[in-house]
């Protein structure tokens, strides 16, 4: 069986392509139960992130499954414009350690961030919901995590960086002085809007205020972190007043209008708007950027203001990234014992038959020696562990010494030792 | 004596610039910037009562010595602010703004000579060339913030990172405009006096100084109505700021060029 992810990232992908092939927590699931039914697919998983989308799955045949992921990715989730230079495909080792280095935030735009592991744990979610994580997946799922712990506890990497959100906090610092007497607005109440407004709320800023579709949601964040929510309505009438717009909306086309930033910059007498807009697809009109006094940035422009921030933390990457190999490393050696399963399954079934057969055979002067007392039951009980063993290791003993007239010995004396551990017993 | 305590106030701006501009990326050095701007002031204080005292005394009209106190007063000026306002982040660029007048100053008080104004000196002068230099030396920090704005303001529109870093816009626009506001009123005091010392001498009036400094006068209006009445700011208000001193400079050498003033 074969591991195949085929995927885009902000890497390999600008902000335009990555939005077009953005999916929603209701496809996900819908597409990783498409995915699983194909015939060439076994097991599978969809990554969405605003950074990323990735297809993972388990098959025999390699270039089959890889069309499959390709022809997804193209007209399932995208709409079939796709350059093959957005698209990295991996197999087997690659994709273990690729999994293991998106989930310790190793591969993400803010290095180190935590919110890629949430993501990864959602995806997995969604593969068994849809019915489309097997053994292995499994398996590789539980390592994921087990590694991502591993690099954020035993390493920096984490320190000092929460998430893309607050990347955002150090873009406002190179425009205002501080954020006591500025109004933010977040435009969305999600897990982005919520780091950003503690993001900003730890940097000092006082007036927040939450604007959503579902206004119980924004009052609901707001009144937990401190602010104040509002129904989306109050959007336009807000700009006029706000310092600072993070947007995070789920949304198809740009929800925030050049048009509607037009008319609100003159009533603003020169005072700076600054735009981060986080969702994918952008919440805002790409143009708004051009207008006078107003600063627009989207998660990749946001990918340069991160890079200053992660000198520090790129000191620790060498060692989250041994972690990432001795964890690939681990689940690489259980992955190629998968084909001896089915052998030691035999050998096991095979030794107890062995031994049941060698116990009913003695069971009768077994019972005889309980029933008269004083007879040597130790004695009985010896010869059956002898008979159990001799019958157990009587094909393989022949096996061996067979073995010696074709010149194997050495090896195969050496496999036993190992097998069974006679080197480490005599030491 | 006078020499030795103007080299001090430099070797003092010098290490003032060094340590702000340090504390960029050492946030310790930031600590020490005020006490050698402050040390800095001190000497400049003595070498200035030392000019004074020379024999014939340097006069405080000549161009050296007004270039000496702009950077006396860019370092006192940022000082006294620091407790008012948020601008702790340009200081690394008025200490070198401070060491760059004064260095100029220092090079012209060594090497040239320096005719003395006879009966025209005396209060009236001084007045004009300390209200002059002053507002002089505020106009000139609120056109670097200005340019400062600008090219800060053009590296964010194009997302790019610049060689050096500066304040945020903010802290740039609010320095400009008290450093206008202040250097404006002045600089009105300055030409006020500098008409009084005129008529009081029998100086002729209309020399190519004074049209100058009238001219360049009224183009700071602009820059001072788009702040005050429009209750402007951005970069509107930082172009025509850059753009009034510029004139103020053209202005003050073409004085020089055409005569007619000191």
């Amino acid at each position: 069986m074969t591991l195949v992810l085929l995927g885009l990232n902000h890497r390999t992908a600008p902000v335009e392509v990555r939005e077009r092939h953005a999916v929603t927590a209701a496809e996900q699931l819908a597409l990783t139960e498409k995915l699983v039914a194909s015939p060439e697919i076994g097991e599978a998983a969809l990554l969405s992130t605003c950074n990323r989308t990735e297809l993972l799955a388990l098959s025999e045949h390699f270039d089959e499954a890889a069309d499959r992921l390709l022809a997804c990715l193209r007209h399932e989730i995208g709409d079939g414009t796709i350059a093959v230079d957005h698209v990295y495909l991996l197999r087997d080792r690659y994709v273990v350690e690729h999994l293991f280095r998106v989930a310790s935030g190793l591969d993400s735009m803010v290095l180190g961030e935590a919110q890629i592991l949430g993501q990864v744990k959602e995806a997995y979610r969604s593969s068994v919901a849809a019915g489309a994580c097997g053994p292995i997946l499994h398996r590789l799922f539980h390592r994921t995590f087990r590694s991502a712990k591993r690099v954020r506890s035993e390493t920096g990497i984490g320190t000092s960086v929460t998430s893309v959100a607050r990347v955002g906090v150090e873009l406002a610092r190179e425009i205002f002085e501080g954020f006591d007497e500025k109004r933010v607005a977040l435009l969305g109440a999600g897990e982005m809007a919520e780091s950003g407004l503690l993001g900003f709320r730890d940097a000092g800023a006082e007036h927040i205020v939450v604007l959503n579709r579902t206004v119980e949601t924004a009052v609901s964040l707001a009144e937990r972190h401190g602010g104040k929510g509002l129904a989306i309505d109050s959007l336009e009438e807000e700009l006029g007043r706000t310092d600072i717009l993070l947007t995070s909306l789920e949304v198809e086309r740009p929800f925030l209008a050049r048009s509607t930033l037009e008319r609100v910059m003159p009533l603003r007498a020169g005072r700076p708007l600054l735009v981060i807009d986080l969702g994918i697809p952008r919440n805002v009109e790409a143009s708004a950027g051009e207008l006078s006094d107003l600063y627009l940035y989207n998660l990749d422009d946001l990918a340069g203001v991160a890079r200053a921030g992660r000198v520090q933390r790129e000191t620790q990457i060498p060692q989250a990234e041994k972690i990432v190999e001795v964890e690939t490393e681990r689940f690489e050696i259980w992955r190629e014992s998968l084909p001896l399963v089915p052998a030691i399954r035999k050998l096991v079934e095979r030794s107890e038959s062995l031994a049941f057969e060698e116990v009913g055979r003695h069971m009768r002067r077994l019972r005889e020696l309980t029933a008269a007392e004083g007879m040597p039951l130790e004695r009985e009980l010896e010869r059956i562990a002898r008979g159990i063993v001799a019958k157990v290791l009587h094909g393989p003993l022949q096996a061996l010494r067979s073995s010696g007239s074709g010149g194997w010995a050495a090896y195969d004396a050496e496999a036993v030792n190992r097998i069974f551990g006679l080197d480490e017993e005599n030491e | 004596m006078t020499f030795s305590a103007h080299g001090l106030a430099l070797l003092c701006y010098a290490l003032a610039s060094a340590a702000g501009w340090a504390s960029r990326r050492r946030p310790w050095a930031a600590r020490p910037v005020a006490w050698l701007l402050g040390a800095g002031i001190v000497a400049h204080a003595f070498a200035f009562l030392g000019f004074h005292r020379e024999v014939p005394p340097i006069p405080l009209e000549s161009f050296p010595a007004a270039l000496s106190l702009m950077g006396w007063l860019f370092a006192a000026a940022y000082l006294l602010s620091l407790g008012l306002t948020r601008v702790r982040d340009i200081g690394p660029w008025v200490a070198t703004a401070a060491l760059g007048f004064t260095a100029l100053g220092d090079l012209g008080l060594r090497f040239l000579r320096f005719p003395g104004l006879g009966d025209s000196s005396g209060t009236w002068s001084h007045t004009h060339v300390l209200f002059s230099a002053a507002g002089f030396s505020l106009l000139a920090l609120a056109s670097l913030a200005g340019v400062g704005y600008l090219v800060k303001e053009r590296s964010l529109k194009r997302k790019r990172d610049l060689p050096l870093p500066l304040p945020s816009l903010e802290s740039l626009d609010r320095t400009e405009s008290i450093a206008l506001g202040l250097g404006f009123l002045l600089l009105t005091l300055g030409v006020g006096t500098g008409f009084l010392w005129a008529t009081s001498f029998g100086e002729r009036l209309w020399t190519g100084h004074t049209v100058f400094l009238l001219v360049s006068w009224v183009a700071y209006l602009l820059p001072v109505g788009q702040r005050v009445v429009l209750q402007q700011r951005g970069p509107q208000p930082a172009r025509t700021v850059v753009i009034g001193f510029a004139l103020l400079l053209v202005s003050y050498l073409g004085g020089r060029l055409v005569g007619g003033g000191v």
